[in-house]
């Protein structure tokens, strides 16, 4: 049985890891994704052998075209018109310095699908800002809100819009590769990353609309109001947490039947949840003190059993033992011929028929130039080893 | 039907039933959004999502949720009580009208309905069935109760932010369900194309926890590449590529080791360069592992400036520095505003203008039209149960008055 995507050529023309990420959810699904590289072009995240390009990679070939050659841009219109879509993620001016726009590509190829990835969007004042995944997590209101209070922003500790904007970039690809398929048409998407950032943050804009102080951190704090106790307790061990968040009476009850101190059940103050919202802090301590000479596996493992919310602060290493991810095929290995083996995450998207097919390593710098230019473009061999000597496919 | 409501969007042939949760309730959105018809099937007292403040006041006194509102718009919204046979075999009738189903139950709640995937791909083989869980299908955490600040541990997110003085820190808002959101649409979206393909209809899972770990960026990677641990370290990078430092007037997310001469020379203007003039600086590798002297000079510099000041100036060469921006400060945005990311619509329950975030992605051809805001409970009961149903006016009265709609 064929992948979902099978069939569907990608001019990948994205680097790092919003882009990236994008075109690795079209190949980890059958899509033949061909990364456009240049071995001018090979700092730190686009080394073919760093475990981080690998990562973001698999499921991938890769080809090589220097764009800074004049007789690149015919190959890349080439290779646009035998494609169904074309990804890139640089700052707007330099597909356009390239002349390699969509305007440019439609008449070559009127059904092909072309999403730009940038920063700010192709539109605006601030088209030309330059952007990475930190920095539009600052300019979106992401950094400020993720605070304890609201002096210092903490902001989220990795590349979180990046990862946003590469999963709406897939999805607005396969929505326009079946838009196609009713009208025959191609189109150009213009997604902005740091648009994308701000939808992750919804109603907060709405409430902001109607009162300008309605959204401000508030920590751990549930900002709906609808849990206490709610919050994160030190747990035994060096820098283990859980957290634990109780939604009704019932609940409530099981929590302190498993504290199971007198005091706490028999405390008015904490008799309703209104409550404990406004005792807040002497409730957080007593489970503090319940919770810190347990580990926080047991903690989570007692009041889940007894129908209580509550998980353990999983760092890196938990996650990667987990049973629970382990048991729903969340990690595969791939085997690397030059790093070796590998383990990597899959997709939280488990299909019931639809099989995994078998995934492959990241490629090797242009070690898809012969299939691409060659099988697909129908360039001879000696055509070939010319652009090679030219430095055209370099 | 105006022009308006004529079906528009990439989905505009896909009709959803949705059963979502509030913290999944952007999965069926951003569907609807797409174009999807999205009909939203509340129990009759109408759907918990709409008792989760702030509130809107209408002028009769009614409450309006507003996060309700935002999640979904562009739905229709009908009542359905499935806890009644008749309801379930309403149900039945509709999943067989239905392309996709979106539902957040704990696992075995369907399947004592007799509702479950197994059951309802009898009624309408070619069903993509999707259900956003907890903690996935398999395992020994499968049955466990969950939340965003649940998910947010679970997952990984709040090992890596916030202070290492501090206890850990979840994301603000509802990341998990948002993400959870994002790649349920995605799967739903392969599935309707494998479906126009093989003529099959599917069944998906997406975990809560899953898509918090899929969204580490580098956290992962890192671990099975090199055994890193990566521990939350406030607003510096892993890396300490960027970091986020006090201005005079707010704060700004710098990159520290970028186009070092020019900021340097920057700095040197302003007479704080220190001794970052010196020669060794120029060599990166001894930024990186001396980051720390570099950030204490910088914090000196950048508290002796605004933050619009330094994000317009540094923009200007090419540095990718951004303000940390209140959400008050994105609304009032240029370049949203240039690009009509937000836009403005009349609540006339209330009488209030509503401000909401658009589409991240502009498309040169395909656009979906229509904007509807968010249904009253059981707004559309007579349009679906009627048209789409083909419902006698008498036999929905009669289920209204036995309390099943």
């Amino acid at each position: 049985m064929a992948d979902i995507l099978t069939g569907i050529r990608v001019l990948d023309f994205t680097r790092v890891v919003a882009g990236p990420f994008a075109t690795r959810m079209l190949a980890d699904f059958g899509a033949e994704v061909i990364k456009i590289q240049s071995s001018k072009i090979t700092g730190r995240f686009e080394s073919n052998t760093d475990p981080y390009f690998c990562n973001w990679n698999r499921n991938k070939r890769s080809i090589t075209l220097d764009m800074g050659h004049p007789e690149a841009r015919k190959l890349f219109l080439k290779l646009a018109s035998a494609s169904d879509v074309v990804v890139e993620n640089f700052s707007p001016r330099v597909m356009t310095n390239w002349d390699l726009t969509y305007n440019h590509l439609e008449p070559v190829n009127p059904g092909i699908i072309m999403l730009s990835m940038s920063g700010l969007g192709h539109t605006g004042p601030w088209r030309d800002q330059v952007a990475y995944g930190p920095t539009v997590q600052a300019l979106g209101g992401l950094t400020y809100l993720t605070a304890y209070e609201q002096r210092e922003p903490m902001g989220v500790g990795f590349a979180y819009a990046d990862m946003v904007s590469g999963l709406y970039g897939a999805i607005a690809v396969v929505a326009a590769l079946e838009d196609r398929e009713l009208t025959g048409r191609g189109q150009w998407i213009d997604l902005s990353e740091h648009e994308a950032a701000c939808t992750a943050l919804g109603p907060a804009f709405t409430e902001t609309f109607l009162d300008g102080q309605a959204t401000e951190p508030r920590g751990n704090i549930e900002i709906h109001q609808q849990a206490a106790p709610y919050g994160c307790y030190r747990c035994r061990g060096s820098d283990r947490w859980c957290v634990i968040a109780v939604y009704n009476n019932e609940e409530w009850l099981a929590l302190c039947g498993e504290i199971d101190d007198p005091a706490l059940v028999e405390d008015k103050r904490f008799a309703s949840k209104k409550g404990r919202q406004a005792f807040k802090e002497p409730l957080d301590q007593f489970i503090g003190s319940w919770t810190k000479g347990q580990s926080a596996e047991d903690v989570v493992e007692r009041l889940q059993n007894v129908g209580v919310a509550a998980g353990v602060v999983q760092n890196a290493e938990d996650l990667a033992n987990d049973p629970q991810l382990v048991a729903n095929d969340f990690f595969t290995t791939l085997e690397h011929p030059v790093l070796g083996r590998m383990t990597t995450d899959t997709t939280p998207i488990r299909f019931d028929k639809i099989p995994r097919k078998a995934w492959k390593p990241a490629p090797q710098l242009g070690d898809a130039n012969n299939y691409v230019f060659g099988e697909l473009l129908g360039l001879s061999t000696p055509e070939i080893v010319a652009y090679k000597q030219k430095g055209v496919i370099a | 039907m105006n022009s308006n409501d004529a079906p528009s969007g990439f989905l505009k042939n896909v009709r959803i039933l949705d059963l979502a949760a509030a913290n999944a309730g952007f999965c069926t959105k951003l569907l609807a959004d797409l174009g999807a018809q999205v009909i939203k099937v509340e129990k009759p007292e109408g759907d918990d999502a709409r008792g989760i403040g702030p509130f809107l006041r209408g002028k009769d006194n009614s409450r309006h949720s507003l996060s309700f509102l935002y999640n979904n718009a562009n739905k229709y919204g009908i009542t359905l009580n499935l806890d009644h046979e008749k309801g379930r075999s309403i149900y039945i009738d509709l999943v067989k009208k239905t392309d996709v189903l979106v539902e957040t139950f704990p696992p075995e709640h369907l399947a004592g309905l007799g509702l479950a995937y197994e059951h309802l791909k009898w009624a309408n083989p070619k069903l993509i069935h999707a259900s956003i869980s907890n903690f996935g299908p398999d395992g020994p955490k499968k049955t466990y109760k969950s939340c965003d600040l649940v998910a947010a541990a679970s997952g990984g997110q709040m090992a890596v932010n916030g202070s290492p003085d501090r206890e850990p820190l979840k994301s603000y808002g509802d990341q998990s369900g948002f993400t959870a959101s994002l790649f349920a649409v995605y799967g739903i979206l392969l599935a309707l194309r494998n479906r126009r393909l093989t003529g099959e209809g599917e069944h998906l899972d997406i975990s809560m926890q899953a898509s918090v770990t899929a969204t580490l960026e580098h956290v992962m990677e890192r671990y099975f590449s090199g055994k890193n641990i990566f521990c939350r370290q406030a607003g510096r990078h892993w890396n300490d590529e960027f970091v986020t430092l006090p201005c005079k007037d707010g704060f700004l997310t710098i990159t520290v080791f970028q186009h070092w001469d020019t900021l340097v020379e920057w700095l040197e203007g302003d007479g704080m360069a220190e001794d970052l003039r010196n020669d060794m600086w120029r060599d990166e590798q001894y930024r990186r592992v001396h980051s720390d002297h570099i950030i204490r000079v910088l914090q000196k510099w950048t508290l002796t400036h605004s933050a619009g000041e330094l994000f317009e100036k540094a923009q200007l060469m090419r540095f990718p520095w951004a303000p940390v921006r209140s959400p008050r400060a994105v609304l009032e945005c240029p370049q949203h505003k240039a690009r009509g990311f937000f836009f403005e619509e009349d609540h006339i329950e209330s009488g209030m203008k509503l401000c909401f975030p658009g589409m991240p992605f502009k498309c040169s051809k395909t656009t979906a039209r229509s904007r509807r805001p968010a249904p009253l409970p059981g707004e559309h009961n007579r349009h679906i149960y009627e048209c789409v149903l083909g419902m006698s006016a008498g036999a929905l009265e009669k289920c209204q008055h036995d309390k099943v709609i």
